[in-house]
């Protein structure tokens, strides 16, 4: 379940200048050497993550293929509740730091100025209708995404440099909040705020 | 032109046609061919639905497919079990008691649990592949184009062999509809779709009927209005869509028999809005697709009990026409000739889009 970081060569050109910035006088490490840091310790809190929510799945029972809908969504919410209950006290930044946020944020920030317009409007458009159906949807750490809301397309361009994540979790995009999202039980896990740029949505 | 209406009657009178309750189907019906339907933005659970559904299962009596496409929107709106029962089992009710099997893509509105359901087909995957007959099916998510999932599909697509090659996901990646193409998809799946040969590929997402002229020796179709209509939101004869509809729901039904792929279009009122047929490629770089769009009121004359048996395919004479693209490669374009003579396929780079004509396009339907 290892979490492999697959950013491409100019994010990580970006990401270096901020962090040699932040190192500044400050004593610290290469920055490569810390972004590696920074990286590693999100891919330990995600592999935490699935490791506790892998349990709980096994104790609501797998899914099985020959189940019912209604078995199948009763699973589902099982599986959410349990996992609610268990990180009661979660928080926004337990998985994605601060640190890890100042990268991510950099990296989304950097591809979106390379995107055209074109482009920044077609997934503008996958935000409005999001919004449209769902205006005062503000996504929050153990709420179950909105059922019936569509799950705006997520930039295909995007994801390659994103840190890859395990099968259990997916990036998704709300407004200008980036969320980690448990497919099977459909609770958000964790939030970041303002790492998608606002001055192309709506 | 004179010259072509031979030609043009000589499709319709080489097409096994069968009617009943006014919908005609324009496809050979062979014993041993695939038969399938296509449906897009079906799951709406409201009267559209139902009423589509209806024509569906007519056609079915007639024409009958064995699978279904289904191209994402499987479920609008809530997704427990009464939604998925008057979403898609209810409607489709006549179709699944006949045992035909639906094959469903995930859309935008589609929770990705759903491919755990089990008449979805989707054996636990958000992306699969699935053969029929002489037919490779490749279905993606493309709502979460992840790395991954390319991996896979190039690692499936080389393997494919010499089979039909057919994609289908929800997000088009050529249309002229108002939300226009996911060019981002565009820019990962049509490299690897050129280089290993992907012959058809429907889409849904936009609520309209189109089909597009022939990009890069690939034949798309956006067919997302089983349910949903965006009523005139289609630029038919104009930019890269060779034939729209958009004054009513729409479906298809497609027939793969050998080396030629028959379509038909048909609205939620049971007319045929467009049909033709596509050829398999026949090599890495030199591909043949020939369109055929019928000229509908031609058609009307043409009545055969559905019980004749059925004729071979249509034999056709074709123009040929061949377009250099740039970088270097020569792609055959083959045009099938009917009574309307059309300009060739124009190259994939966009003209920007004309203000569509008001109305849209009444005038190429034909109600049978």
């Amino acid at each position: 379940m290892a979490l492999k970081s697959r950013r491409g060569a100019i994010a990580r050109l970006g990401m270096a200048g901020i962090l040699a910035a932040l190192s500044i006088g400050c004593g610290r490490k290469e920055p490569v050497d810390r972004d590696k840091e920074i990286f590693a310790d999100y891919g330990k809190r995600v592999d935490a993550y699935v490791s506790l929510r892998n349990r709980l799945a096994d104790s609501v029972g797998p899914l099985d293929p020959k189940m019912s809908q209604n078995e199948i969504a009763s699973r589902s919410t099982k599986l959410a509740n349990a996992i609610v209950a268990a990180r009661q006290g979660a928080k926004q930044g337990d998985i994605f730091t601060p640190e890890v946020s100042a990268i991510v944020a950099t990296i989304i920030k950097e591809e979106y100025s390379r995107r055209p317009q074109r482009i920044l409007e077609t997934r503008g458009d996958a935000q409005q209708e999001l919004k449209d159906e769902h205006p005062d949807f503000v996504p929050r750490i153990n709420q179950s995404y909105p059922t019936g809301a569509p799950l705006a397309t997520f930039p295909a361009s995007l994801l390659p440099v994103l840190p890859q994540l395990p099968k259990e979790l997916e990036y998704r995009i709300v407004t200008t909040y980036l969320i980690l999202r448990d497919i099977e039980a459909n609770v958000i896990v964790d939030i970041m705020p303002r790492a998608v740029p606002d001055e192309k949505l709506p | 032109m004179k010259t072509l209406a031979p030609i043009g009657l000589a499709v319709l009178a080489c097409t096994w046609t069968a009617s009943l309750a006014g919908q005609t189907i324009a496809l050979p019906n062979r014993k041993s061919s695939e038969k399938f339907v296509v449906i897009g933005d079906a799951g709406t659970g409201d009267k559209e639905q139902y009423a589509v559904a209806a024509t569906i299962t007519k056609v079915h009596t007639l024409f009958p497919f064995t699978f279904a496409v289904m191209l994402g929107d499987n479920l609008y709106g809530g997704e427990r079990p009464q939604d998925f029962a008057n979403k898609f089992e209810l409607p489709y009710k006549a179709l699944l008691d006949d045992k035909v099997e639906f094959n469903a893509a995930l859309g935008n509105h589609d929770d990705p649990n759903q491919r755990y359901y089990k008449p979805f087909n989707m054996g636990g995957e958000r992306y699969r592949t699935y053969k029929k007959g002489n037919i490779r099916f490749f279905i993606l998510d493309s709502n979460y184009l992840d790395p991954d999932q390319v991996k896979w599909l190039e690692k499936e697509l080389s393997a494919s062999g010499s089979d039909w090659k057919i994609a289908y996901f929800h997000h088009p990646i050529y249309t002229t509809a108002s939300r226009g193409p996911e060019l981002e998809n565009r820019k990962i799946l049509e490299p690897l779709f050129v280089k290993y040969g992907v012959d058809v590929v429907f889409s849904g997402h936009e609520h309209i009927y189109e089909r597009i002229w022939p990009q890069k020796g690939i034949q798309y179709f956006t067919a997302g209005g089983a349910a949903k209509l965006n009523k005139g939101d289609t630029r038919p004869g104009q930019d890269i869509t060779e034939v729209g509809f958009a004054t009513d729901r729409s479906f298809m039904i497609v027939e793969v028999a050998g080396d030629t792929m028959f379509f038909q279009a048909i609205s939620g009122g049971g007319s045929t809005v467009d049909k033709g047929v596509v050829a398999r490629h026949l090599g890495p770089d030199t591909k043949k697709v020939a369109t055929a769009p019928a000229a509908p009121d031609t058609l009307k004359a043409v009545t055969a009990s559905p019980a004749a048996p059925p004729r071979a395919p249509p034999v056709v004479k074709q123009k040929t026409t061949t377009v250099t693209k740039t970088p270097p490669k020569t792609i055959t374009t083959t045009k099938q000739t009917t009574t309307k003579a059309r300009t060739p396929p124009r190259a994939t780079t966009a003209v920007p889009p004309k203000k569509p004509p008001p109305g849209d396009w009444g005038g190429r339907v034909a109600h049978l």
